[in-house]
């Protein structure tokens, strides 16, 4: 050790001394050399020359002295930092707008690929999180299907391929003597779903597979949330007891924080089997989903072949309704990130696009400074620097360029990403995760060294060709300016190209936004206020207890002032899947097993239409008449309706519910109501039974509370009102129904907005291409100009000619956009359904909107070019 | 190795030789750049022309490996000059090259003497 910092210290200590040293010891082995000559009888004025030519080089001598002690690529590399440090300072509006440029186009990059990465990259917190996946059946027509108890257990006890497998699924249960009553959300998980998540308890323990049996003591694990929240992280908690839906659950543990497996969060943890109780039949379905991870080694395919191997021994074993019934499965990782994907892919291209008109930019600018040097470069090489060490200090100047701009973009991409987290919609699963972590810097810095390379290529290019004779010798220009001039074309080209098909789909996107706000939604939600509820179970034990209390709300309801109506659905507009089920219509050839359809099923009671104004094509709406002894009824929406009788009245008709090869009551349709969206605005409609309330109550309903005036300010009146009919009744939510459809809208919005600002950025990006072009082209071309208007050319010509040079471009790249539009549009269209309906018009507007565009960028050069004085001009020249 | 002043053909300093030179110039006591030269070329019988190009980073190297050390020095005729002395370490040097060389002329003088 101490050898080496000598070692180091002499070199360094070394190298300090050399450099005067060297040239006072040059000058006197100078002086002795000319002693020598002198003796050797030469004349003093000759003696000196002749020494000089023995010496040699003198400036070389000092070089390979000094290089003795470096390191000569190190040190040649430094020293192209500091040429191309100097390049930078002798023109600072040009670097300043390159590295403006570059950090435009590094900073929106990077900024996708934080929320990219924290969403859809980073492995989830859970050990061997990359071999986790989800599993659910599928039918012929459906995938990811709730799993079976059963099917669970034969599953858990038969599979080759998995380490171990948990159940789970969300449930709401009252919580009561604790402040307030609340709705709190339980997980429902089976006792090896811990272990799976390499969770271990902070207090207490987790549950034991003997205490997740039906009939087991109820046990409760809490949740790090609930407890340090609610129960003000008391450790005394443990052996407590808990009341859920009334019935007293002990604590026997909490979890620490940062369990986050459920969407939404979990308040605490139940045995799931404990809960459903027993269950014998291979077909009853739950809402169960399966968390397994994978043996080392397996794939997910593999592993869905040898569960599906099990799925077809119990189909032959018990046939049934479900003999079509296979494994479904997908990793962890994507089904966490949800249908995000799709729009995170399509935002991270646009940034990327936008990165790239960036670089065509930067780019452009180079070269046309590159051409503007040629003679600089031309001379050094003539006093003999070498051409690889130019092209190398060319590269580096670019390099450094975009070092500054990465950096200045890595700034703005933090701020940009925390910008969206703060304004991202809630529904992004993990995107408070959203970090300036390593692997966003290893990409911002990646992506810094290719925009180096990429814009340091052109002029490099450009240099590598360069003729030094022809360079030095013509003072205008040059064989490079020409073909320069020529790849900056393209580059613009390209520009318009990529900015046309970001514009296109920018205005599909927010073409289809507005569709859907504006398109009719088939109710009015103007002045509807919203009332979620959910009875627990332990006061509200049966269906009549569970009428009686909405029958007496609404009674109730109605009687305030400014309330014109009250009614009240289970699943509401833009409620998303609430559950559908098999149905069979009567009187029609029953559906093979693997046939049978499906139609979402939903609760209404009967002013529920007339409240929400969904018009009644046909028959009537529910009657105090459904009662529970009066014959099942039903109202289906229009499109079921048209999708079995399209000619005739679909009054009268019997549908079956649960489908021929199940049981299931039979209904008879007495009304078709209009249309209404349940996967949300503007989106397909799928076919929809609704039955009477009266008939089949739901514990989780929601009231709408139609009133003349404003419906928030009904809120309080609304929230008192529970309160006296049921002081333990925790409100799920109350809120102007408008809000909650807004909110279901919130993902496509921001995904909406950001790709307009990608397109706008892309637009502003491609005009001062454009416009640095055509200015460059103007300013090369004074003294044609003046010539031609010597020869008689009208400025209006001149205007037109240099207008030309633009506009030939854009329609070029125009040409090339519209091409790539279409392409654009289909990829859009396979994962937003929907887009594709307005692509002609969109595209229309797009290519007009790039071409106002490019006339804008072009119109001061070539006014400017039409201002030329012939005289002034061809007088200087 | 330049020849431009003298049409004569010199020898080239086979690679890494020069340093052993040096060494063995500053064997009888401390000299400058140039007496380092003077002494080659008349050693050498004017067979070798000492470049300064290679001389001056040659110089360096020994010093990096502290064979030599440097001082400035008035000589004899009152110039001053960097005078290079051998270390301790350059004279262990200097014998083991030495060593290693007369191996090596003793072989190919064999390979080169043997009768084909």
């Amino acid at each position: 050790m101490r050898a080496l910092w000598s070692k180091l210290r002499r070199f360094i200590t070394g190298r300090r001394e050399l450099t005067g040293d060297l040239e006072a010891e040059i000058a006197a082995h100078l002086e002795f050399e000319i002693d020598g000559q002198i003796a050797r009888g030469i004349q003093p004025e000759e003696a000196r020359a002749a020494a000089r030519r023995r010496l040699g080089n003198l400036t070389r001598i000092e070089e390979h002295a000094r290089d003795a002690w470096t390191f000569p690529p190190l040190e040649s590399f430094a020293q192209d930092i500091r040429y191309g440090w100097r390049a930078i300072r002798r023109s600072p509006g040009f670097a300043l707008i390159v590295v403006l440029t570059l950090a435009l186009g590094i900073g929106a990059t990077t900024a996708i690929f934080s929320v990219v990465n924290a969403v859809l990259l980073r492995p989830l917190p859970y050990p061997s999180a990359a071999r986790l996946v989800t599993l659910g059946e599928s039918d012929p027509k459906a995938e990811g299907i709730s799993v079976t108890w059963v099917n669970y257990q034969h599953w858990r006890n038969e599979n080759h391929s998995f380490e171990d497998m948990a159940g789970f699924r969300m449930a709401q249960l009252t919580l009561t003597g604790r402040g307030d009553a609340a709705l709190t959300r339980a997980g429902l998980v089976t006792s090896s779903f811990f272990a799976l998540l390499g969770a271990r308890p902070l207090l207490g323990r987790t549950f034991t597979e003997a205490e997740d049996q039906p009939g087991a003591a109820p046990v409760v694990v809490l949740d790090y949330r609930l407890w340090a929240g609610r129960f003000g992280a008391d450790p005394a908690i443990l052996g407590a007891a808990l009341a859920l839906d009334g019935t007293p659950y002990t604590v026997i543990g909490v979890m620490p924080p940062g369990l986050r497996f459920f969407a939404g969060g979990a308040d605490y943890y139940l045995p799931l089997h404990r809960f459903e109780g027993p269950v014998t039949d291979r077909s009853r379905h739950g809402s169960m989903r399966l968390l397994a991870r994978l043996k080392p080694g397996a794939t997910l395919g593999s592993a869905l072949a040898d569960m599906n191997g099990i799925m077809r021994r119990l189909a032959e074993a018990d046939p049934g309704p479900e003999s079509q019934h296979r494994a479904y499965g997908v990793f962890l990782t994507e089904s966490t990130a949800g249908d995000t994907r799709p729009a995170l892919l399509m935002l991270m291209a646009a940034a990327a696009f936008v990165l790239i008109i960036a670089c065509a930019n930067v780019a452009s600018v180079v070269l046309a400074r590159a051409t503007a040097r040629e003679r600089e470069i031309a001379i050094r090489a003539a006093i003999g620097a070498g051409r690889r060490r130019l092209l190398r200090q060319l590269l580096t100047e670019s390099l450094l360029l975009a070092a500054f701009g990465g950096a200045a973009g890595s700034l703005l991409a933090q701020w940009g990403a925390r910008t969206l987290v703060a304004v991202g919609p809630r529904a992004i699963p993990r995107l408070a995760e959203t970090a300036f972590d390593a692997r966003v810097l290893w990409f911002a810095i990646a992506v810094t060294l290719l925009t180096g390379l990429f814009t340091g290529i052109a002029p490099v290019l450009a240099a590598g060709r360069l003729d030094l004779v022809s360079a030095l010798k013509d003072s205008g220009r040059t064989a490079t300016g020409r073909s320069g001039q020529r790849s900056r074309g393209a580059l613009v080209t390209a520009e318009v190209a990529i900015t046309l098909m970001l514009a296109f789909a920018a205005g599909l996107l927010l073409r289809n936004l507005i569709a859907a706000e504006t398109a009719d939604p088939g109710f009015v939600p103007g002045h509807v206020l919203s009332l979620q509820l959910t009875l627990p179970r332990a006061a509200y034990p049966g269906p009549p207890a569970i009428a009686r209390f909405y029958g007496a709300l609404e009674q109730d309801l109605r009687t305030l002032p400014g309330v014109t109506a009250v009614g009240a659905v289970n699943c509401p507009p833009s409620g998303g899947d609430c559950g559908d089920w098999f149905y069979s219509v009567l009187d029609r050839p029953a559906p093979a097993p693997g046939e049978v359809p499906i139609a979402l099923f939903n609760d209404a009671d009967r002013d529920y239409f007339s409240t929400m104004h969904i018009p009644l094509r046909e028959g009537r709406a529910f009657r105090d008449t459904d009662r529970p002894s009066a014959p099942p009824a039903a109202i289906v929406n229009a499109t079921f309706a048209r999708k079995w009788w399209p000619r005739k009245s679909a009054i009268g008709q019997r549908i079956k519910f649960g489908g021929p090869y199940r049981e299931g009551p039979v209904y008879e349709i007495v009304g078709v109501a209009g249309d209404v969206s349940q996967m949300g605005l503007g989106t397909e409609v799928y076919p929809e039974v609704y039955l009477p309330f009266a008939q089949s109550p739901d514990r989780g309903m929601v009231v709408m509370i139609r009133s003349a005036g404003d419906a928030a300010s009904l809120a309080p009146a609304v929230r008192a009102r529970v309160k006296t009919l049921d002081g333990n009744l925790p409100v799920v939510s109350l809120a102007p129904f408008t809000e909650s459809l807004a909110a279901s809208l919130d993902q496509r919005r921001f995904s909406t907005l950001l790709l307009a600002l990608f397109a706008a950025l892309a637009m502003l990006l491609a005009a001062i291409g454009i416009y640095g072009l055509l200015n460059y082209w103007v300013r090369m071309r004074e003294a044609e100009i003046a010539i031609r208007m010597a020869l008689g050319a009208s400025a209006r010509s001149i205007l037109g000619w240099a207008a030309w040079q633009a506009l030939r471009l854009s329609l070029a790249g125009a040409a090339i956009g519209i091409l790539a539009s279409w392409a654009a549009g289909r990829w859009l269209g396979s994962f937003f359904p929907d887009v594709a309906a307005h692509g002609l018009t969109t595209l229309a507007a797009a290519a007009v909107a790039i071409a106002l565009m490019a006339v804008l960028a072009a119109a001061i050069p070539a006014w400017r070019a039409a201002q030329v004085d012939a005289a002034h001009q061809l007088h200087c020249s | 190795m330049s020849t431009v002043d003298d049409p004569r053909e010199r020898l080239e300093f086979l690679q890494g030789t020069l340093e052993v030179l040096i060494l063995r110039s500053l064997q009888l006591g401390p000299n400058h750049a140039y007496g380092i030269t003077q002494f080659l070329e008349q050693q050498s019988g004017e067979e070798f022309v000492v470049d300064n190009g290679s001389l001056y980073p040659a110089l360096q190297r020994l010093l990096q490996r502290a064979w030599i050390v440097a001082q400035w020095k008035t000589s004899p005729n009152g110039r001053r000059a960097k005078y290079y002395r051998l270390t301790p370490a350059g004279r262990k040097q200097l014998a083991a090259a030495t060593s290693r060389w007369e191996r090596f002329v003793a072989a190919m003088g064999r390979i080169l003497a043997a009768e084909g």
